[in-house]
């Protein structure tokens, strides 16, 4: 754009230059040839000395743009071409017009005189203004049509890269739905959508894997961890045991215990990922957490944390009956765990949302909170997985689970 | 009281009849499901420890054919798998109990223990310990014919004592009995002395004796005759 300007701006002064010198050399010529046929017309009338000058006056006062005058034989004067500028002598207005002059040395009957003739001749400023003009016209003309015409060449280009593009937004690797590109006659986007295509199989592949490998592995842990159970129930009971033995076993035991609720619940993630639950349950959520209130009561109880419920009644949603109650309890018992001694939670249960609210020292990190195995307080006496599982769920279900720290409370937040 | 413990892992099938033994339980093995096939149609016993998992075969067909011979065995299973589904499935079938790989042998003790009460005495399923009474069926407890009210909590680890006697309990198995899926989620376990506390207050409150003992600290041991 910048350089057809540039181009375009340069061309000016050429253009002028050309049309100028095109037109002088014109002028010239038609000047030249006025002087002669007026010298051959004036020869030709054969006048008398006074006729001729008679008639030279009234040539004088009548023929405008030319002059005869008669001047003395002596000494010759060289033609002269040369451009003037002057007032219009019968415009009343300012109005200053360029003219081409010939003076040159005509004779008549003999004797010289000095021809001038002044044609006019379009003004430089005038001729400057009218080729930009003309110019700024075809730029302008050619500036839109480009624009038009790389918008449409864009849009045709481009569509298949917009087709691609439009579906990678929308692929899902939870998913994994296929994606099928178009076709297309450009060898490029042909090459792109042949790597994408690639490299999005790859990842589906992998992510397969991955998550097979996960219930495989919790699976094939099962076993080992019952057989380690089992010996150590056993050795628990050998009347041989000192009480330093027991304490050994007995801390083996809820490492064991643990590892154990560990790979239950990484067991219970990889069901839900590889949606091995029915979310098309209806389910009473009121009913379901007034259960969890009463399982749970003699842990609020022996904390002292008093608690606080507002819910509506009768609230049924769709979804899976014993995910929810796990979500509704690690909810809970996450509430529970975090809560000091003698401090409050509050519960409410609205038709669009589920709130749990606890008294806390300091806001949480919301980008930790959620993801397995990081946890978020100083605290590491859980799974690691209470969160990550609600998050889960909360997925699983089309729910959305959100955490805020709002005047030395944490609120945790499910919307249905 | 004979136990067929089919499973096809074998350390676990010896750890389990081991932990048995000592109860005067007769433990037979079947590592397959052919083998438990035979033995099923052969013998009668109190309890089956059913693994669902075999290597030729589903546990649950197994569990089928004790329906369709109309057998009366107590049937237990036992599963790596903690599918809800089958849960549901192997009790409709006629599985009297579930319980979910790693359990602990005083859980399926005690779980035993009240499969084979409540088949062998399902008329009036009393239990005594010279003075103390238990009602299974009931579920009350009286001392020298004095009702003591227990609850809920108290009760149930009255049976696990009750089910697993003159055996050493520890605090985070009994922890991870009374709690269920919550007991990793909690900070401690004091839970589990404040219910031990009440129910030994309760029983020698109304003139029991001392049956339960506190093992090193943090371990129960209900002693029986």
């Amino acid at each position: 754009m910048i350089y057809v300007l540039v181009v375009l701006l340069i061309s000016v002064p050429v253009y002028y230059f050309v049309v100028d010198t095109i037109w002088k050399n014109e002028l010239d010529e038609h000047n030249r040839i006025i002087a002669d046929k007026t010298a051959y017309a004036l020869n030709q009338l054969k006048l008398s000395g006074d006729t001729l000058l008679k008639s030279i006056v009234l040539w004088n006062s009548i023929q405008p743009g030319t002059n005869i005058q008669s001047i003395s034989s002596s000494g010759t004067i060289k033609d002269s071409v040369y451009t003037i500028e002057k007032q219009k002598s019968y415009s009343e207005k300012p109005n200053i017009d360029r003219f081409r002059c010939l003076s040159t040395i005509i004779y008549i009957n003999n004797k010289q005189y000095l021809f001038t003739v002044e044609t006019n001749i379009e003004e430089s400023k005038e001729t400057i203004a009218i080729i930009a003009i003309t110019t700024i016209f075809f730029f302008i003309i050619i500036v839109a049509g480009l624009l038009v015409l790389n918008r449409k060449l864009s849009i045709t280009i481009w569509r298949p890269f917009r087709n691609t593009l439009d579906k990678l937004k929308t692929f899902n690797l939870n998913h994994q739905t296929k994606i099928d590109f178009d076709k297309t006659d450009t060898s490029e986007f042909e090459e792109l959508s042949h790597s994408l295509r690639e490299l999005i199989a790859h990842n589906i592949s992998v992510y397969k894997t991955q998550k097979e490998f996960t219930e495989n592995a919790s699976h094939e842990l099962q076993t080992p961890l019952a057989i380690l159970k089992s010996k150590l129930d056993i050795l628990l009971q050998n009347k041989d045991l000192t009480e330093r033995q027991y304490h050994i076993a007995e801390e083996m035991n809820k490492a064991l215990i643990r590892s154990s609720r560990i790979n239950k619940n990484l067991l219970l993630l990889a069901k839900i990922d590889n949606s091995q639950f029915d979310s098309s349950e209806n389910l009473k959520f009121d009913m379901l957490l007034q259960q969890s209130i009463e399982t749970l009561e003699e842990h609020f109880e022996q904390k002292n944390i008093s608690v606080s419920t507002t819910a509506v009644p009768d609230l049924s949603l769709n979804g899976n009956g014993s995910l929810t109650e796990i979500l509704i309890n690690n909810l809970l018992l996450n509430a529970i765990r975090h809560t000091l001694p003698n401090g409050s939670i509050t519960l409410t249960l609205t038709k669009s949302s589920f709130e749990v609210t606890n008294s806390g020292l300091k806001e949480l990190d919301k980008d930790l909170l959620f993801k397995r195995f990081s946890s978020a307080s100083a605290d590491n006496s859980g799974s690691g997985l209470g969160l990550a599982i609600i998050k889960e769920i909360c997925r699983f279900q089309k729910w959305s689970v959100r955490y805020r720290f709002e005047n030395g409370h944490h609120i945790f937040s499910v919307y249905f | 009281m004979k136990i067929l413990i089919i499973e096809d892992e074998e350390e676990l099938a010896r750890s389990i009849a081991e932990y048995l033994s000592e109860e005067n339980y007769l433990c037979e093995f079947a590592a397959s499901y052919n083998q438990a096939l035979d033995k099923i149609e052969m013998y009668q016993y109190d309890c089956i420890l059913l693994d669902i998992m075999l290597p030729d075969g589903n546990g649950m067909k197994l569990l089928e054919e004790l329906k369709l011979q109309d057998k009366q065995d107590g049937v237990i299973i036992i599963s790596a798998k903690n599918a809800l589904d089958d849960k549901i499935k192997g009790l409709q079938i006629g599985a009297d109990d579930y319980l979910t790989k790693p359990f602990h042998l005083s859980e399926l003790t005690a779980r035993i223990y009240s499969i084979i009460r409540r088949k062998q005495f399902s008329n009036s399923n009393i239990v005594r310990q010279n003075e103390l009474l238990i009602d299974l069926l009931a579920k009350t407890v009286s001392v020298n014919n004095d009702p003591v009210t227990l609850t809920k909590k108290e009760f149930d680890l009255l049976i696990y004592f009750i089910g697993n006697k003159n055996r050493v309990i520890s605090k985070s198995t009994l922890a991870e009995h009374l709690s269920g899926d919550f007991a990793d989620m909690l900070d401690n376990h004091d839970f589990v002395y404040a219910h031990v506390k009440n129910l030994k207050k309760k029983l020698y409150d109304a003139g029991s004796g001392h049956y339960l003992k506190t093992v090193y600290g943090t371990g129960y041991k209900w002693m029986g005759s």
